[in-house]
């Protein structure tokens, strides 16, 4: 698309443009943590809880740390667990849900009930329960979101395959002798890209809130590191002293759901208008 | 209704027994020894006590036994209640159970209550007020609810109350039956951030549903033929329109079961949320195995209530 597209595109959707000029800034705000951050995110080098001022835009936190720095590193951990878990999760599930879909039968039973008993657990437990097994890291994290993301989405892709199953070029295409193989690769795989990009779109934000919440709960990323929800969690010891601890880092969680949300909604009218439940 | 009831049924217990088998499967695959690892957590006695521990709690749970045998007894144990002992509260866990777990299906009982009584009147004004005022208030509440996560509209509750009015969350808790007014002190703030929460969806839902309603032909028949416009929009307009939002209120009870643990642990209520996080934190497997597998039958069995009702409010479904 070029420039004049994307400014048409924008003015008919602007709350979609709204979404995607946050997320753009979230990107660009992860990419320079570096050079935006003044200090090292997990240098605890100065006086506790010192109020937002000229120093300390964001002020410190508990153990000394400058906030607004390990803000901005957060961005970049949130980016990391959101953009991985998601890509690895929706990829996995689109594989699933075609072979399933195409394969039908036994194999299409059996996923079908595996993925009936991994949505029997509520997500938010299914997550402590994996993380409980694999023990608190950032890269656990990702495999435990990736494991709430694929059957969600292997489902959702089962059910437009299954659609396209019926339609008349595949019937064609088998007829003119075309190996399954093909068929999938050509003729399935196009058609179900579109709801792929969509899912793609729509889960970034409620990775990122996963993430934010089981660390929050002490469970996701390790303490040092600079985790919007675990900043949240240490920040209910010290609310009432302390009160820009947990607002700072509640806002960046709130405004990277929030510019998702939106671009994940543009995203999803545009390409199929019939699509509205996303995992929320 | 009957096969209809069978079939959900049938549907059910291969789903629940799906679960278990799921959530044992993963405590077995914890990396190391589930009994050096229990016994170390709780440490502090003498390395003999520690091994001698260790050798009965391997006992108890029957590590050396094929992990058929180990799946089988823990079931049959666990159909009659009896989920194992809890290594790091030192008791059984069927007591953490009947403890906790009233306290927080009344907290999420009391969110959904306070959802439902805001949202759907939200919405059905929404609706009926298409694209006025009223419509994009409710529109923008509902964003916020939407975008601010759980835990941030907690945390924002207990920052006022703390600041304002100088309430700390009381750090014992008071059950409803000894003292109702005490007891809703406590609970009425998590239940009101979780409301917010999900109101938003459910409101969003209710509007887009009664403005599909609204536009049907029987509605029209109504108005014609010289109902009360407000039986119209109750008769023939909510309760048509309320089918998906029962599903969809359904779908968000199970979900809010995973958000009673958060709630719980900013306002220091002592459910059975703040005792999962806990027991994940110190690895107190068994604890984790039987809270969690309690937490799905009970999702299980809310989206089994659910469809019954779905089917018993909608022949439609039952018939298919």
């Amino acid at each position: 698309m070029n420039l004049r597209g994307l400014a048409r595109a924008a003015r008919r959707r602007p709350l979609g443009a709204l979404g995607g000029f946050v997320v753009l800034g979230l990107v660009l705000v992860a990419c320079l943590a570096p050079q935006l951050a003044s200090h090292p995110p997990k240098d605890a080098a100065f006086p506790r809880h010192v109020a937002p001022g000229t120093q300390f835009r964001m002020g410190t936190d508990h153990l000394g740390r400058d906030v607004l720095s390990r803000v901005i590193w957060g961005a970049r951990l949130s980016l990391y667990v959101g953009f991985t878990s998601v890509a690895v999760g929706i990829t996995l599930g689109l594989l699933w849900g075609i072979f399933t879909a195409y394969a039908g039968g036994l194999a299409d039973g059996i996923t079908q009930r595996i993925v009936d008993v991994l949505m029997a657990i509520p997500p938010i437990i299914l997550a402590l329960a994996l993380m409980a097994v694999l023990g608190p890291s950032i890269d656990n994290v990702v495999y435990a979101i990736v494991i709430l993301l694929a059957p969600t989405a292997a489902r959702t892709i089962r059910s437009v395959v299954l659609g396209i199953k019926t339609t008349l070029y595949i019937e064609a295409a088998l007829a003119l002798g075309c190996s399954h193989a093909r068929v999938v690769i050509r003729h399935v795989l196009p058609n179900v890209l579109p709801m792929y990009v969509v899912l793609l779109t729509v889960n970034v934000g409620y990775a990122i809130m996963a993430e934010a919440a089981l660390s929050f709960l002490g469970l996701g990323a390790p303490p040092d590191e600079p985790s919007w929800g675990g900043m949240l969690s240490a920040a209910t010891r010290a609310i009432e002293t302390a009160p820009w601890v947990m607002l700072f880092p509640g806002m960046a969680i709130s405004l990277a759901v929030f510019g998702f949300c939106l671009l994940g909604d543009a995203f999803r009218d545009v390409t199929d208008p019939r699509l509205r439940q996303g995992l929320g | 209704m009957n096969v209809y009831l069978v079939r959900r049924l049938l549907y059910f217990v291969p789903t629940l027994f799906g679960a278990s088998l799921l959530i044992f499967a993963l405590m077995r695959m914890v990396p190391g020894d589930i009994a050096e690892i229990l016994v170390y957590q709780t440490g502090g006695e003498t390395a003999d006590v520690q091994q001698r521990e260790i050798q009965r709690i391997r006992r108890e749970l029957g590590l050396g036994r094929p992990l058929a045998v180990q799946y089988l007894d823990w079931a049959v144990h666990a159909l009659r209640g009896d989920f194992g002992y809890s290594y790091t509260q030192r008791r059984p866990v069927a007591d953490i159970l009947a403890e906790r777990f009233p306290r927080s299906m009344e907290l999420a009982v009391l969110t959904m209550c306070l959802a439902v009584a805001w949202a759907v009147p939200a919405g059905v004004l929404a609706a009926l007020h298409h694209n006025r005022w009223v419509d994009r208030l409710v529109q923008v509440a509902s964003l916020g609810g939407l975008s601010i996560p759980l835990f941030v509209t907690g945390l924002l509750i207990l920052y006022v109350l703390v600041r304002v009015f100088q309430w700390l969350p009381p750090l014992e808790f008071t059950a409803f039956l000894e003292s109702p007014s005490e007891n809703l002190k406590q609970m009425i703030w998590p239940a009101l951030a979780q409301a917010y929460y999900i109101s938003a969806p459910i409101a969003r839902l209710t509007r887009s549903q009664m403005l599909d309603v609204l536009h049907e032909d029987y509605v029209r028949t109504a108005r014609a033929k010289g109902l009360a416009p407000l039986r119209v929009v109750f008769r023939h307009g909510l309760a048509n329109a309320l089918l998906p939002v029962v599903t969809f209120i359904a779908w968000w009870g199970g979900r809010m079961l995973g958000g009673v643990v958060i709630m719980e642990s900013i306002f220091v209520v002592p459910g059975i949320g703040t005792a999962l996080v806990q027991a994940v934190s110190y690895r107190d497997y068994p604890t984790v195995q039987a809270i969690v597998f309690v937490m799905a039958l009970t999702f299980l069995i809310i989206n089994l209530v659910i469809d019954l009702l779905y089917g018993w409010l909608d022949p439609r479904i039952r018939h298919a």
